[in-house]
């Protein structure tokens, strides 16, 4: 059975492989190919981000009444990220591939602190704090996660 | 769990960057003393001259980074919180710098009282360095490799201070100790169950995560944290106790742990899904090169008698692991970790009304090509020189100057951009300016 902390950093590995390809094709100037990634990309970490502010999240801060903690740091790098997504969209649907590179490795960078701070802190202590609605939980995140789930998508 | 509660206190962007601003002043430092030195400075590793040289690199450069990123990751990697961090950082940075330069001034004129201030300000410096980050560590579980591997490299950083310490006021109070095996035991603590050990602690992470590389096998992680002290220290005791060959055989287990970790690197980094190599991964290659040729040159001259004779194998192995292994992986990672901060610390202070400047306008690409190639050029000849130094000790002496005057010029560009982009911040809240200040 997985834990959240295995469930969530599979899901941060998956999102990085489609960033990855995103890249390639940007780097090879395959414009449509870049940005059909960069769209599924997108999307993935719009879902990995709605499954945790809308599910595990509130079920942690329920649990330990820790509102202003670290998931309140995570909410706001979300935003933080949100911003770079759209920046580097809007550099891909331009062709614009130095503004791609820069907003895209700056985006890398921020995605990649944010998710060692989830993978080696938050989830553990939500696997901890948790530990009797994980059975319950992974399910409804894998729901959120996958295309086509998620009240967002 | 206190930690846990605030582990969104990165801390102040000056505390990581003084220590950054420094370390090249230092390798300029160490380029000058070539050219003012000369050829006769490769004569022996025992000149004073060459050890002022490499405690130029050790402490002046490789120790101001390494303490420097390790205020910004402690609490990022690990959520492991030092209290009062820019008081600390500046503390500890005030007395590092200090302390490095009272060492360099010791072995130059080789004068006691050098040398017993450098024992103080050195001791203090690194003391309260290592107590601030254990006690951040403190009750922090090792959730991961990196962690666990962070906890065991600041106590091999420990030892080889200790042993640091106890060599400088050996000269500065005259005691009647074994110098050159007390050396070799410093300088082992020092290269791989500090250096090493903490390279590969940030590696586990940085590697995968930032190039975009599988893992590292699981257990290379688990063991190789243990393994790196686990043999200096078996190997520490049999200098100590002067059992010759095991003591032979230990040291080349010590050097083929670290040998590991760089071919491990270098066959993951092989099989990155980056688009294009960028100048940090070049600069982390090279790096893994550079450690693996200086580790097959140092079991050649255990097992070539001609090889051990000559007197600058041990310079040679010097030049390629410290500038060619870490310098090359310290400048490397400088070259990710101040844009990014840059930009990090101006999103924050812009929040949503100013944009802040991507990584790449923050340091442009060119820049740090151009200082990367005059590395390189400075590693060629370094190398050159320790062969030839007649010849070539003073173009590797400036080129080195060179490289790190550029190193720091790229960095303090960086720096200009942030204060820039501060001031058009600034200039938005003045009020009644009528600026775009209301909306998001």
């Amino acid at each position: 059975m997985h834990n959240i902390r295995e469930f969530m950093s599979d899901d941060h590995r998956r999102c990085d492989d489609v960033f990855a390809e995103a890249e390639q094709a940007a780097a090879a100037g395959d414009w449509a190919t870049a940005q059909a990634a960069f769209g599924r990309f997108h999307a993935a970490v719009l879902r990995h981000f709605g499954a945790e502010e809308s599910l595990l999240f509130p079920a942690f801060e329920e649990k330990t009444g820790m509102r202003m903690g670290p998931t309140q740091v995570m909410r706001g790098e979300h935003v933080q990220m949100r911003e770079l997504m759209d920046e580097a969209a809007a550099a891909l649907a331009a062709h614009d591939g130095e503004r791609y590179t820069g907003s895209a490795e700056t985006l890398l960078i921020m995605m990649q602190q944010h998710n060692m701070k989830e993978e080696n802190v938050l989830y553990p202590m939500c696997d901890q704090h948790l530990v009797e609605y994980v059975e319950s939980l992974v399910p409804r995140l894998q729901a959120e996660i996958s295309p086509g789930g998620g009240a967002g998508a | 769990m206190q930690a846990l509660l605030s582990f969104d206190q990165a801390p102040p962007l000056d505390a990581p960057l003084r220590f950054f601003l420094t370390a090249p002043l230092f390798a300029v430092f160490a380029g000058l003393l070539l050219l003012w030195g000369g050829p006769d400075i490769f004569a022996s590793r025992w000149t004073p001259d060459a050890l002022a040289l490499t405690h130029l690199i050790t402490a002046g450069f490789m120790l101001q980074a390494m303490l420097g990123a390790l205020f910004q990751l402690l609490p990022v990697v690990a959520g492991a919180n030092m209290p009062r961090p820019r008081l600390v950082a500046g503390i500890v940075h005030a007395l590092l710098t200090a302390g490095t330069l009272l060492l360099v001034v010791g072995f130059l004129r080789f004068e006691s009282q050098w040398f017993r201030l450098a024992v103080l300000f050195l001791g203090a410096g690194t003391g309260l360095f290592i107590a601030a980050a254990a006690g951040a560590l403190r009750g922090i579980p090792s959730a991961s490799p990196t962690i666990r591997g962070l906890k065991l490299s600041l106590a091999g950083l420990a030892v080889t201070v200790g042993f640091g310490l106890l060599l400088a006021a050996s000269l500065g109070w005259a005691f009647d100790l074994p110098l050159a095996r007390l050396t070799d035991i410093h300088l082992g603590w020092g290269l791989v169950a500090w250096g090493c050990a903490l390279l590969a602690a940030v590696g586990y992470v940085v590697v995968p995560m930032f190039q975009l590389t599988p893992s590292y096998p699981l257990w290379f992680g688990r063991a190789f944290s243990f393994a790196a002290p686990a043999v200096a220290f078996a190997w520490t005791l049999a200098e100590l106790l002067e059992w010759q060959i095991l003591g032979t055989v230990l040291a080349a287990l010590v050097v083929l742990t670290a040998a590991g970790f760089a071919g491990i690197t270098l066959h993951l980094q092989w099989r990155s899904k980056r688009a294009r190599l960028d100048v940090t991964q070049v600069y982390w290659r090279v790096a893994m090169v550079s450690a693996l040729v200086a580790a097959a040159l140092w079991l050649a001259a255990m097992l070539l008698p001609a090889l051990a004779e000559w007197p600058g194998w041990p310079l040679l192995f010097a030049v390629l692991l410290l500038h060619g292994g870490f310098m090359s992986v310290i400048v490397g990672m400088f070259y990710k970790i101040v844009p990014f901060l840059v930009w990090l610390h101006l999103q924050n202070a812009g929040r949503g009304r100013l944009m802040a400047p991507n990584m790449k306008k923050v340091l442009a690409e060119k820049s740090m090509e151009g200082q990367m190639r005059a590395h390189f050029a400075t590693l060629a000849l370094l190398v050159a020189a320790v062969i030839w130094p007649a010849w070539l000790i003073y173009p590797a002496g400036f080129a080195l100057v060179l490289a790190n005057a550029w190193l720091l010029r790229n960095l303090f560009s960086a720096l200009g951009v942030y204060r820039d982009h501060l001031a058009r911040i600034a200039a938005l809240e003045v009020p009644g300016e009528g600026g775009p200040t209301g909306g998001m």
